[in-house]
């Protein structure tokens, strides 16, 4: 309980300070007001159909975050694991030639196959070598992500458009958009996945180890669950995840795959931000992910009106992490003082 | 047993009407305490009495709600560790705080040192103070040693010798006698005594009371964070400060044996290799029958705790077998063999015990989650695992606001509760208890105890290693002394005797006997 109570009041804490950063820029109700129309308004709610677009792939991210999270496994590979996974798809999806269903199925098992593939390789490096899962996952990223600008830039990309990207995918294979707008049917998907996680994570045997492995591993293995499978399960699943959110992004909001833009926006390091702002609370993760999502089209907005780098909305985010991590460190040592 | 009578001691120190709050908790209320040279106290008392935050208080960590301290009769306003150390206040801790690559000198000098000529420390004068000390009250220890060269008593006497070197005149020691032998201990009792005539302070935590008895000149009685009664230890006896400790609530245990003739667990020739090629445990047989309780005595680290993490199958072995129930388990995994019927009281409660984080219902269920009482193809049966939590709740008499209170919440007694329920829940054969009543209230171990003795009449067979002699003398049928990795010597119940045990404990028995599974007298006292 006071976990939850701390995570929401480092988060108003922070929606505090974001407010009197505003307000301390001349000129700062216009601001507020650019900014939330960034945000959330715009013709026809555009913008709103945006942030929730772009909070699609953040979510997911954050999903894929949590799930090796709370089993105690610091999985920072996700970058590495969504850009395979959104590759995969994007060849699946120009090069085989199928009925439209098909191919939107077999990129998406690809994408996934891919993620959760490339989270196993990290936790094998752990298992067998002794590198450490922090480290593995955060190195594995480097060659998934270079290795992908290289087929794009050379064989798998689309000569016409001159860019380094792949060909565009053929219309009937798309992610059905809403109309009039550019959030695409992917958003169903992510639920799903917080859907399925939330279901596992409270009702199945599985979620049962997965979630006391990571309180404890040493209880864990006194109390005999089988906690390499749970390990390795669990790097799948995030791994699965991440793939998953590569494919949306590829058939949903890009329509191919262009180097940098999963990397670039930073969803995978959004995400895992996102899960540490929730305290690993798994109701809560989507609603925090939603949030960064806001900020960052927010900040666009405030840009195009006051002429205020989009970067700031960085800062805000930097200011938000050392508010949860100095709250909580205070509230830690008060606690741990009464030990009597 | 010195039972002297002198003139009453003047205080060096009091404590008037001291209280402590933390939150809506009162650690402590209204708690007066005098403290006088040349006189050994003992604080006695249950887990959360308070003795602790008493300590605090008196040492500057805590700075009380209410009341007062008073040196040499002025009031005085501690701040710190530091305040309390300029007025003469020494503390040996229950983990001792030293260096253990530094050398004896060094350590006892280390934080003392003050800045010498040019930055330098005066190596030479110090040596001379140190040896001067050392002389005086007849330590035997060698500055030049490297402490981790030290054994436990030795280290323990250092972290006195620091202290007298600070020039402390008040000397409080928690639980002093946790880590020694019975003969060891004599021997630090011996030291107190003299440092009393020579005038020091002593004040002792502890809540064995036979040591008190022993030791001290006067007894203060903390209960629920109040001073409930202060005596002169030749005007009291063990029953009425035990009574006096738990209000009366003690239940007196009756035990008998239950021991049958089928054999549960066989241990044949185990072996656990360590880091430097000497094996942790060297080559151990023993045997434990249906309800029978083997205690496992030893002074820390001479490999009980190897052999218990090699059979619940925490730790590989190097060689032997371990038989359950008449079937080799030595190769299973730590699942198959509590699906075997083995329990576990794991020692480390924080971290292997429970998941702290976890609720109570969650700790409950730790190891029959796959159980079909709980669980259908992979997924639980939530409200028949509330369930089960809330009967062991209410069976185990579990002090919690409910099955979904996180574990982290309950009381040191409460948490250990929880796991005795979850092991006994799953009706093992065996059941290795691993010091399961340590640092556990008395109404607690009172409960826990009866729990055992109960699991062992009903058939279980019992493998208890304790630090606690008073809890092996009173549950076990058998003991065996590890000693060096080996079982240096075995004894029934109606052999046992303190001083013999003490002195397999310290490997001073004279032939250890070979291991078997028979009961075999043990040897001389050394």
């Amino acid at each position: 309980m006071s976990g939850r109570l701390r995570r929401l009041g480092s988060l108003s804490l922070s929606l505090l300070v974001i407010t009197l950063v505003v307000l301390a820029i001349p000129g700062a109700r216009e601001n507020a007001a650019s900014f939330i129309d960034g945000a959330f308004g715009g013709r026809n709610r555009f913008n709103f159909y945006t942030t929730l677009n772009r909070s699609v792939l953040i979510v997911g991210m954050a999903m894929s975050v949590l799930v090796s999270f709370r089993a105690g496994l610091i999985n920072i590979g996700g970058e590495g694991q969504l850009v395979l996974g959104g590759l995969c798809a994007a060849i699946v999806g120009a090069w085989l030639h199928a009925p439209p269903l098909l191919v939107m199925v077999a990129a998406l098992v690809a994408a996934m196959l891919a993620g959760a593939l490339w989270a196993l390789v990290a936790g094998a490096f752990e298992r067998f070598a002794g590198l450490p899962l922090v480290v593995g996952s955060l190195l594995l990223n480097y060659p998934a992500v270079l290795f992908a600008s290289y087929l794009v830039s050379h064989p798998l990309r689309d000569v016409q458009s001159g860019s380094t990207q792949t060909p565009r995918l053929a219309s009937e294979v798309r992610l059905p958009r809403f109309d009039g707008t550019l959030l695409d049917m992917g958003i169903f998907l992510v639920i799903g996945v917080i859907f399925v996680v939330i279901l596992l994570e409270r009702r199945s045997v599985f979620g049962y180890r997965h979630r006391l492995q990571g309180y404890s591993l040493p209880f864990a293995r006194a109390s005999g669950f089988p906690i390499r499978a749970v390990h390795f399960q669990t790097l799948a699943g995030s791994g699965a995840i991440a793939g998953l959110v590569g494919f949306i992004a590829v058939f949903g909001v890009n329509h191919r795959y262009i180097d940098g833009m999963l990397t670039l926006p930073l969803y995978s390091w959004t995400g895992v931000i996102a899960v540490l702002l929730a305290g690993m609370l798994s109701w809560l993760t989507p609603l925090t992910g939603f949030f960064f999502a806001a900020l960052a089209t927010g900040a666009v907005g405030i840009e195009r009106a006051a002429d205020i780098p989009r970067e700031a909305a960085q800062i805000v985010q930097a200011l938000i992490i050392l508010f949860a991590a100095g709250f909580g460190a205070r509230l830690h040592s008060r606690r741990s003082g009464d030990a009597s | 047993m010195t039972q002297r009578t002198r003139a009453p001691a003047t205080p060096l120190c009091r404590l008037v009407d001291v209280s402590h709050a933390f939150g809506p908790v009162r650690a402590l209320e209204r708690v007066s305490l005098e403290l006088r040279a040349g006189e050994i106290l003992c604080i006695v008392g249950e887990n959360g009495a308070g003795k602790s935050t008493l300590m605090s208080v008196l040492y500057g960590l805590l700075q009380p709600d209410a009341g007062h301290i008073e040196f040499g009769g002025r009031t005085v306003r501690l701040r710190s560790a530091r305040d309390a150390i300029e007025r003469g206040l020494g503390m040996v801790h229950q983990h001792f705080m030293l260096y253990p690559e530094l050398s004896v000198l060094e350590n006892v000098i280390v934080g003392a040192e003050g800045p010498g000529r040019l930055g330098l420390i005066d190596f030479r004068r110090r040596r001379a103070e140190v040896a001067a000390l050392l002389a005086r009250f007849s330590f035997g220890l060698d500055p030049d040693r490297p402490v981790r060269d030290l054994a436990v008593d030795a280290r323990q006497q250092l972290e006195i010798v620091k202290l007298l070197y600070r020039r402390a005149d008040l000397i409080i020691l928690d639980e002093p006698t946790a880590v020694l032998t019975p003969q060891e201990i004599e021997a630090l009792f011996a030291m107190l005594r003299r440092l009393r005539d020579e005038g020091k302070s002593i004040i002792v935590i502890t809540h064995k009371l036979g040591e008190v008895m022993a030791l001290s000149d006067r007894v203060a009685v903390m209960r629920r964070g109040r001073r409930v009664a202060e005596r002169r230890t030749t005007d009291t006896d063990r029953d009425e400060l035990s009574t006096l400790m738990v209000d009366g609530r003690v239940e007196t245990l009756s035990r008998q044996g239950w021991a049958r003739e089928r054999t549960t667990l066989q241990v044949g020739s185990l072996s656990v290799s360590g880091e430097h090629g000497k094996p942790l445990v060297d080559n151990v047989s023993l045997s434990v029958r249906a309800g029978e309780i083997l205690g496992i005595a030893g002074v820390a680290n001479n490999g009980q705790q190897a052999l218990v993490e090699a059979l619940v199958g925490l730790r590989s072995m190097s060689g032997g077998h371990i038989v359950l129930n008449g079937r080799d388990i030595g190769d299973d995994d730590i699942g198959a063999r509590r699906a075997a019927g083995l329990g576990y009281l794991a020692e480390d409660r924080m971290r292997v015990g429970l998941a702290l984080s976890g609720s109570i219902a969650e700790n409950a269920l730790a190891g029959m989650e796959s159980r079909p009482a709980f669980s259908r193809a992979g997924w639980l049966d939530v409200a028949a695992a509330k369930r089960h939590a809330a009967e062991l709740i209410a069976r185990f008499d579990i002090r919690t606001s409910g099955p979904r209170q996180p574990v982290a919440r309950l009381s040191g007694g409460n948490k250990q509760k929880v796991i005795v329920a979850r092991e006994l829940a799953a009706g093992p054969s065996l059941i290795i208890a691993e010091n399961p009543c340590w640092g556990v209230d008395v109404g607690a171990i009172a409960f826990i105890h009866r729990q055992l003795m109960e699991a062992a009449r009903d058939g279980a067979a019992i493998l208890l290693i304790s630090s606690d002699l008073d809890e092996l003398f009173a549950l076990s049928d058998r003991l065996a002394v590890f000693y060096d990795g080996r079982i240096s010597a075995q004894f029934t119940r109606e052999q046992l005797d303190v001083r013999t045990v003490g002195a397999a404990m310290s490997g001073r028995a004279s032939g250890a006997v070979p291991a078997t599974s028979a009961p075999v007298s043990s040897a001389a006292p050394a």
